[in-house]
């Protein structure tokens, strides 16, 4: 196999491709349009919530009480209403009509009476709601005050006191290795929606980088410079340099992603970290600003992203992708030397590209379960590893599978490249008389060549 | 002698078909050889056969006195019938990704490659993408890619095809040059004038088969069946009766000079031309007595439907 030859065919697919207007346009854009997507999540939660005062309206003066010096109700606990940035309370026995407590600048009226204890409902009565974040934490801190005035009402025991007997108990995870040594466990649901994440980017890739494979095998048959291609460079050549240099593209797609991500998420956590956001400013002399990781660990998504372990995940990404595209890749190489039409070709591609989609499908069950026998299986088996191991790595994984999975993988994929080597060629040199099934049938059956 | 293409015993089957059934030829080197034969008569799968395409079920290819390799292949100079180049590639480019395929290093396929281009007057399109181009700009384009590694055989099949007469001209010029510099070629054409402009040799196939080959001039010589024209002054039963049982006299016509008359014959023995100028002089003043050879096309046609027709040749 002469390396020169295979290195041009690299070198066409990689340049005609990645210098293109769009390639460019996708690869650059992406990682900031992501990363604006975390800083819209971020600005939506800390920036836009709206400063709230509250009025609530204890009538059976459960939660309140007088208080002489100020002539003011004020709630039995204090601490149960801890001082907040944007949000503030003020409490009466007896609310004035709605008209007048918007007049005097209030934002929402919160209303119960003595059948709160009993049924746990009141009511939140606003013009402009304060928005969810407001309201879970005005339900948290009523709740609290209505513990504390329970606590008063049916025992013997003092606020501090029942704080201090009250007791939730908080299993931590630990994994007991064969080894004897014990790590750090737990989080299998938030890891695995992780892994994920990360295999639903890999099928789509694969997907997306097998179509172009497809097309181009298509196209070169179709305007005939196979014909001059083939006179050059052997058919096994060809189709090596053909899916090695699509998966380039891939790679410096991935890669140039990784970076720029990385870039743009550095610059938004040093303006968002410096005050210079909008909802981030500092809110007084002498005080600073949230730092986003911080404001990130408060969302239920964000925090997903900071317990990525990014490095490992990038890695085995690319090194599944490196496995899982060559096995794909060729295959649909193949298809593409076999058929006449792209749209014929992606008729015969579907049952082929099978075992991936039941993978992608699997691995949504698979979160709540990481560690059920046949997920195991699958990690393992190459037509499916490449999309259910990445789920299992960000769980976790004992070494020796991984590195079954990754040697399974690139073996099958290195036999399926010369397979797939020898029906393109019997497919890329066909007439146009016999195409798609039957002409690999034919090529199976020996006539290949 | 070392040819530089030699094909013996050459058979294909596709399903039921023999598409070639013991096809055997050489190519001298230096020499032009026109490949000739009526649509399917195998001519595209020879040619393929040849560049590795199509895998031959017995027979031998020798390529310069070795037998078939895909290095040697990888040597020649191919231009198919169905041109291809990729549409949304620049044009310099492409051409410099087939010149590295034929095994140039990517400086010296540029500085070829701008040479041909500035020869071929196509210099101004080299970062032009092939879909803003013209079909003929785009098959002189093929052409410079086809011979830019400077190959020692080169196969065309159809090389004038989507050229106006001018460039077909170039073209054909350009072939020619290469031949004077040594360059073997084998030229598959249905374009019969450009077999007689160009080709040394021809070989004809029909169903697989060579029924026909040598080279041109012998072809045409031996294709020769007794034709004469005579032009003369004097009077048409003088004429005839000269002729008696020497020659048949196909016609008489006026000739465009005038008080002459053109007769054409066909010599009973083809052998004795002169004893039949010699009677024909005793009767009537002889202008002309020319030998008239057939053309490629007629004997295209005779040899494969049976038929014939002529061109005169003093």
């Amino acid at each position: 196999m002469k390396g020169s030859l295979v290195g041009a065919v690299i070198g066409r697919e990689w340049r005609t491709r990645v210098f293109k207007k769009s390639f460019l346009l996708g690869t650059l854009l992406m990682p900031f349009l992501g990363v604006g997507f975390i800083a819209l999540t971020v600005m939506l939660t800390e920036g836009t919530e709206t400063q709230n005062l509250v009025l609530v309206e204890d009538t059976p003066g459960l939660i309140t009480r007088m208080d002489a010096a100020s002539g003011q109700f004020v709630p039995r606990c204090p601490g149960c209403f801890p001082k907040r940035d944007k949000l503030e309370y003020r409490f009466t026995r007896e609310a004035p009509a709605d008209s007048v407590w918007k007049l005097d600048g209030y934002t929402a009226l919160v209303e119960f009476d003595e059948s709160v204890l009993q049924n746990k409902a009141g009511y939140l009565v606003y013009e402009t709601s304060p928005g969810m974040q407001a309201k879970r934490r005005i339900e948290r801190d009523l709740s609290h005050a209505m513990e504390h005035a329970r606590v008063l009402e049916s025992t013997e025991l003092d606020w501090t006191e029942y704080q201090r007997l009250k007791f939730e108990l908080n299993l931590v995870d630990r994994e007991a290795s064969d080894a004897g040594s014990r790590t750090e466990g737990g989080g299998e649901e938030i890891r695995g929606f992780v892994g994920f994440m990360f295999s639903a980017v890999l099928f789509l890739v694969l997907a997306v980088y097998g179509g172009l494979i497809l097309r181009s095998v298509v196209e070169e048959k179709s305007n005939r410079v196979v014909e001059v291609l083939i006179a050059s460079v052997r058919p096994e050549e060809l189709l090596l340099g053909k899916v090695v240099g699509m998966g380039a593209v891939a790679l410096t797609q991935i890669v140039a992603w990784s970076v720029l991500s990385t870039a743009a998420f550095t610059l938004f956590q040093f303006v968002f970290d410096s005050g210079l956001m909008p909802g981030n400013m500092a809110p007084g002399a002498g005080e600073v600003p949230a730092d986003l990781l911080t404001v990130m660990a408060e969302n239920e998504f964000t925090k997903i992203l900071i317990e990525i372990n990014w490095a490992l995940m990038v890695f085995s990404t690319v090194v599944y992708f490196v496995g899982g595209y060559l096995l794909y890749g060729s295959l649909y190489a193949v298809v593409g030397a076999s058929v006449q039409s792209e749209q014929e070709g992606q008729g015969m591609v579907f049952p082929l590209i099978m075992p991936l989609m039941f993978a992608y499908f699997f691995g949504l069950q698979a979160i709540e379960n990481p560690e059920m026998a046949a997920f195991s299986w699958l990690s393992w088996f190459p037509l499916t590893s490449p999309v259910i191991m990445l789920i299992r790595v960000a769980v976790g994984v004992p070494m020796w599978e991984l590195a079954l999975s990754v040697a399974l993988l690139l073996l099958t994929a290195r036999f399926m490249l010369w397979m797939a080597g020898r029906a393109y060629r019997h497919g890329v040199l066909a007439g146009d008389s016999t195409s798609g099934w039957k002409l690999l049938l034919q090529w199976v059956r020996g006539n290949g060549g | 002698m070392t040819h530089a293409l030699r094909i013996s015993e050459l058979r294909k089957t596709f399903g039921q078909q023999q598409v070639l059934d013991g096809v055997g030829f050489e190519v001298p080197q230096g020499s032009i050889m026109g490949l000739l034969g009526p649509n399917g008569a195998g001519k595209s799968t020879l040619i393929r056969s040849i560049m590795g395409i199509v895998e031959p079920d017995s027979g031998t290819i020798e390529l310069n006195g070795t037998l078939w390799s895909r290095d040697a292949v990888r040597g020649i100079g191919y231009l198919p019938e169905e041109r291809g180049l990729y549409r949304d590639m620049k044009v310099g480019e492409q051409a410099i990704y087939f010149a590295r395929l034929k095994g140039m290093e990517r400086a010296d396929a540029v500085r070829e490659l701008k040479v041909w281009f500035e020869r071929l007057e196509v210099d101004g399109w080299w970062d032009k993408k092939v879909s803003d181009i013209s079909k003929g700009m785009a098959q002189k384009i093929q052409f410079i890619c086809t011979l830019v590694h400077k190959p020692e055989l080169l196969i065309l099949d159809e090389p004038l095809s989507g050229f106006d007469p001018i460039n077909a001209r170039r073209i054909i010029e350009e072939v020619r040059s290469l031949a004077a510099s040594g360059t073997s070629i084998l030229l598959s054409t249905h374009d019969m004038p450009s077999v007689e402009r160009l080709c040394d040799a021809v070989v004809l196939i029909d169903r697989g088969q060579v029924v026909l080959s040598g080279g041109a001039d012998e072809l045409r010589e031996t294709g020769w069946a007794g034709e004469q024209e005579v032009v003369f002054r004097g009077n048409d039963i003088a004429f005839t009766n000269a002729l008696g049982a020497l020659a048949h006299l196909d016609g008489i016509q006026s000739d465009s000079v005038e008080g002459t008359r053109k007769a054409s014959i066909r010599l009973r023995n083809r052998e004795q031309p002169g004893d039949v100028l010699h009677a024909l002089a005793e009767a009537v003043d002889i202008v002309e007595f020319v030998k008239v050879r057939p053309t490629m096309e007629s004997l295209f046609i005779q040899a494969v439907s049976g038929t014939s027709s002529t061109e005169t040749t003093p």
